[in-house]
């Protein structure tokens, strides 16, 4: 089978699975307890108006004529209306979800550039001071949920410092750049607004930094382990053998084959960051799509529960096409079996 | 261990190089900051909540107004007339207003207005359905609103009826199924607004931000350094906002926070406290139709036995703050209707067990439904179940979310024995908390969840609603809630006070008890604030 017929399969199978997720959530959502209609419309509101809104959508009709509603207004690219908002979900997830990505982007990259490195250090270092540190210190982040790290560093850094900002995305009387993408990253650098950038980054560093803890101690101890184990490979004994320093057998030879389990993991560790960003978001007021997400459940807001699960979802499907890739190309065997597989 | 120290240094930079004012210009706009809980409806005709109301009366003006002590007063109409039968009322429109875009409000726009409240069937809509039969301008000056029968309550509820501009409202329509009206501007007014209020949107996301900024152009004007700007921050964590509170990066906290942030917040130099009163009761609903709170002795039994002095401190502040005081019926002292001869409630435990001892129910057990999201119902829960097992009551106490409670509010055979549950007067009449409560027509939503059902109520508040004269009105009122107390639907543990925490610098027009007005929303009209921008400075406010 060629690459690319692989390629295509892959894509039509995730295509598949977004509809049985679309299909799962849109039951899901008509079954939690409560009447949308009611508690959109509010506690006074009459009969006949929760008739009439039940009606307009169309919670009147079966399931099955509700749902064909449903995805014949997605084909469309129509998502519905937020009975939360009373706006079009579109134009919610529109300003909502490019703030959530920025947050998991960075959050993201905290976790690679430091959590690879310390758990190469602490690989390297085995069983001294430093492995030992590093363990104690992932072993908090991984036990500690990211919204007490949240309210920790906000007390420490804003409240008892007071050296960074505690809320929103930028600083109240900067001018934010005009929204092209709707991330503050993109915009201000297109707009080469770069105060605007640096502010953007001093507001991110708490939020960030709380929300990745976990998967920083997670990717430290799996490349610490990972690396512990292939150091004790033959091959490595050679190198050493060859008179190849240390540092090279371990960036060279010991750590590519080790981010096979790590990057799997933290794809995954990635992706699930959209739906942990809920509190962080809560704490820091991050006007992003996780807190919207929870807000519209606990308000049987239909449309919305679906549109931001299925974001949600679409989001797990990419980052996992994307793991599935860069497996492929860490150990070329695993692209061959994956294609094997798949014939 | 290299990119470690560089990643450090580099955060470090980055903090001390963007640390500091990020504002400028030739003059400080003054910029008020409150927070609320979202979201923030700002269509005239769907608001009701709290943060809705707010924003409600500073981007619209309404045909008539809320005064303090619940008087009503002219506002866009500058009088009225009230035809013998008391089915048309004639309103003289007030010359010389403008609407945000400069353009003169007229009795067309009154007209469309409420036809339009009527047409979306949202918000408040109800109070005018089935009662409102026409409304027609006559010239720019004059509407008359014609009704299908005598309504008490309708001029206290056009303290509602917001006044959007009917030729930027049908400018901006999107197809919709109003037929000519197309969808009548709702998603133009979900975003932005129409109105000729004191402030006007400057931008609005309704679950993140809303900033408001002044109209300079206001008919009636602004208090000597009344906010430029308002910016109100949506559903921010409690830890969040005490933070920016002591940094001084906010002005004036939501009336949602735990009572230890507030003691906290008053405990700190420049922070002070203030109450609203008169809107809000804490009722403690019982199911009348669900064993075993069916009977009323055992009802009475709940009533007599409950410590309302313990409530009352689980409430309190501190030594000079508290968040309620004993209530002596449905109604709020302040609001209009108010009974001050109904008997003040107190626990009675003897008096209890001999009620109890009367009930056709042997063994008595109930459920109490508290509603997820207030936490505070949880410790007023615990307490009604520690009473109760003193006069032998056994007590289940459920948490239920919200959602669920709103659904099982639809049947008496799901509505638990006991739900407690906060209401606010929403227009300055006691049909505003009585009729929602008590009529049988309100049945089977989360404000009735008494399920009274009494014919004799109903015909009560019916005939108070058809009776013009307001005297008589409230001489029925007040039988209507002799009846009612009589019944035990209700336990009414105390008046709620709104707490809000805000810094001295900051002149909220509400802290002076003489100019409350005791409509949800009302007085938080940010024209007749104040921020002393010296003083602010002086505080280290940002």
């Amino acid at each position: 089978m060629r690459y690319s017929t692989f390629l295509i399969q892959r894509v039509l199978l995730s295509v598949l699975v977004l509809l049985g997720l679309s299909i799962l959530i849109f039951m899901i959502a008509r079954v939690i307890p409560g009447d949308p209609a009611r508690i959109a419309l509010g506690p006074l509101a009459s009969r006949s108006q929760i008739e009439a809104l039940r009606a307009q959508m169309h919670l009147d009709e079966p399931l099955y004529v509700q749902y064909a509603y449903y995805l014949a207004g997605l084909l469309r690219g129509d998502f519905g209306e937020s009975l939360y908002t009373h706006r079009a979900v579109a134009i919610d997830l529109r300003d909502l979800f490019p703030a959530t990505l920025e947050l998991v982007f960075y959050s993201g990259l905290l976790m690679v550039v430091i959590g690879v490195p310390l758990g190469i250090v602490a690989a390297v270092w085995r069983d001294r001071w430093v492995d030992h540190t590093v363990r104690l210190v992932s072993l908090a982040g991984v036990v500690t949920p990211a919204f007490v790290w949240a309210i920790v560093l906000m007390l420490v850094f804003a409240y008892a410092l007071g050296v960074l900002p505690v809320a929103g995305r930028l600083s109240p009387g900067l001018v934010p750049p005009s929204a092209a993408t709707g991330t503050v990253t993109l915009d201000a650098l297109l707009a080469g607004n770069l105060r605007a950038y640096l502010d953007f980054l001093r507001h991110l560093i708490l939020p960030s930094v709380s929300l990745s803890l976990a998967g920083v101690a997670q990717a430290a101890r799996l490349t610490r382990a990972s690396m512990v184990d292939v150091a004790g490979r033959p091959y490595i004994e050679a190198a050493r053998a060859f008179g190849i320093s240390e540092s090279r057998i371990a960036l060279k030879y010991m750590l590519k084959p080790s981010m096979i389990p790590t990057v799997t993991i933290l794809g995954l560790d990635f992706a699930a960051l959209l739906g942990n960003a809920f509190l962080v978001e809560s704490v820091f007021a991050w006007p992003g799509i996780a807190r919207y997400g929870v807000e519209v459940i606990l308000r049987k807001d239909l449309n919305a529960i679906v549109a931001v699960v299925m974001i949600m979802g679409l989001f797990f499907v990419v980052i996992n096409f994307c793991i599935d890739m860069l497996v492929g190309y860490l150990d070329p065997r695993i692209r061959l079996r994956q294609m094997e597989d798949a014939a | 261990m290299r990119l470690l120290a560089v990643l450090g240094v580099g955060i470090l930079l980055l903090v001390l190089a963007t640390n500091g004012p990020s504002a400028g210009g030739p003059r400080e706009p003054i910029v008020l900051r409150i927070d609320e809980v979202a979201v923030a409806e700002i269509d005239p005709a769907k608001s009701t909540d709290f943060i809705d109301s707010i924003l409600f009366y500073n981007l619209y003006d309404t045909l008539v107004a809320a005064a303090p002590g619940g008087r009503l007063a002219p506002s866009v109409a500058e009088s009225w007339t009230i035809s013998p039968d008391a089915l048309t009322y004639v309103f003289k429109i007030r010359q010389g207003i403008k609407f945000h875009d400069g353009t003169p409000l007229t009795a067309a726009d009154v007209e469309f207005s409420l036809q339009r409240m009527m047409a979306l069937r949202q918000g408040f809509s109800y109070l005018y359905d089935g009662w409102v039969s026409a409304v027609k301008a006559s010239g720019p000056s004059t509407v008359a609103i014609t009704l299908a029968k005598p309504y008490g309550p309708f001029l206290s509820t056009l303290v509602r009826l917001g006044v959007a501009s009917k030729a930027l409202v049908l400018k901006n329509k999107k197809d919709g199924k109003f037929g000519e009206f197309g969808d009548y501007g709702d998603a133009f007014l979900s975003a932005t607004d129409a109105g000729s209020g004191p402030y006007q949107i400057k931008s609005h996301n309704p679950q993140q931000l809303s900033v408001i900024e002044k109209y300079p152009a206001y008919w009636q004007g602004f208090a000597a350094n009344a906010p430029d700007e308002v910016r109100v921050l949506l559903s921010v964590e409690a830890a969040t906002i005490r933070t920016l509170m002591v940094r001084r990066e906010h002005d004036v906290t939501s009336q949602w926070l735990p009572t230890e942030i507030y003691r906290a917040l008053d405990d700190t130099q420049g922070i002070a406290l203030a109450t609203e009163r008169g809107q809000s009761n804490l009722f403690l609903k019982i199911n009348t139709k669900r064993a075993p709170t069916d009977d009323i002795n055992v009802r009475k039994a709940m009533a007599l036995g409950f410590d309302y002095d313990e409530v009352l401190r689980l409430i309190r502040i501190n030594d000079r703050v508290t968040a309620g005081k004993t209530a002596r019926g449905p109604i709020p002292e302040g609001f209009p209707g108010f009974d001050a001869t109904l008997p003040v409630p107190k626990r009675d435990v003897a008096a209890a067990k001999a009620a109890l001892g009367q009930s056709k129910y042997k063994d008595v057990e109930m459920e109490f439904g508290w509603v997820a999201e207030v936490p505070l119902e949880e410790k007023i829960a615990l307490l009604f179940q520690q009473n109760m097992a003193e006069i032998g009551v056994n007590v289940k106490v459920v948490k239920v979310p919200w959602a669920l409670m709103t659904e099982k509010a639809t049947k008496p055979d799901s509505t638990p024995n006991i739900v407690p549950i906060f209401f606010a007067g929403t227009y300055p009449d006691p049909d505003s908390f009585l009729y929602s409560t008590y009529h049988s027509t309100a049945a089977g939503s989360w404000t009735s969840m008494e399920w009274l059902l009494s014919k004799d109520v109903d015909g009560l508040l019916d005939k108070a609603r058809t009776t013009a004269t307001a005297d008589q009105r409230l001489l029925l009122y007040k039988q209507a809630q002799k009846m009612i107390v009589n019944q035990v639907p209700d336990i009414y543990p105390y008046e709620q006070f709104a707490v809000f925490a805000y810094q001295e610098y900051v002149t909220p027009a509400f802290i002076d008890p003489a100019k409350a007005i005791p409509v949800q929303g009302a007085h938080w009209n940010f024209r007749l604030w104040q921020v002393d921008m010296a003083k602010k400075k002086a505080m280290g406010g940002k």
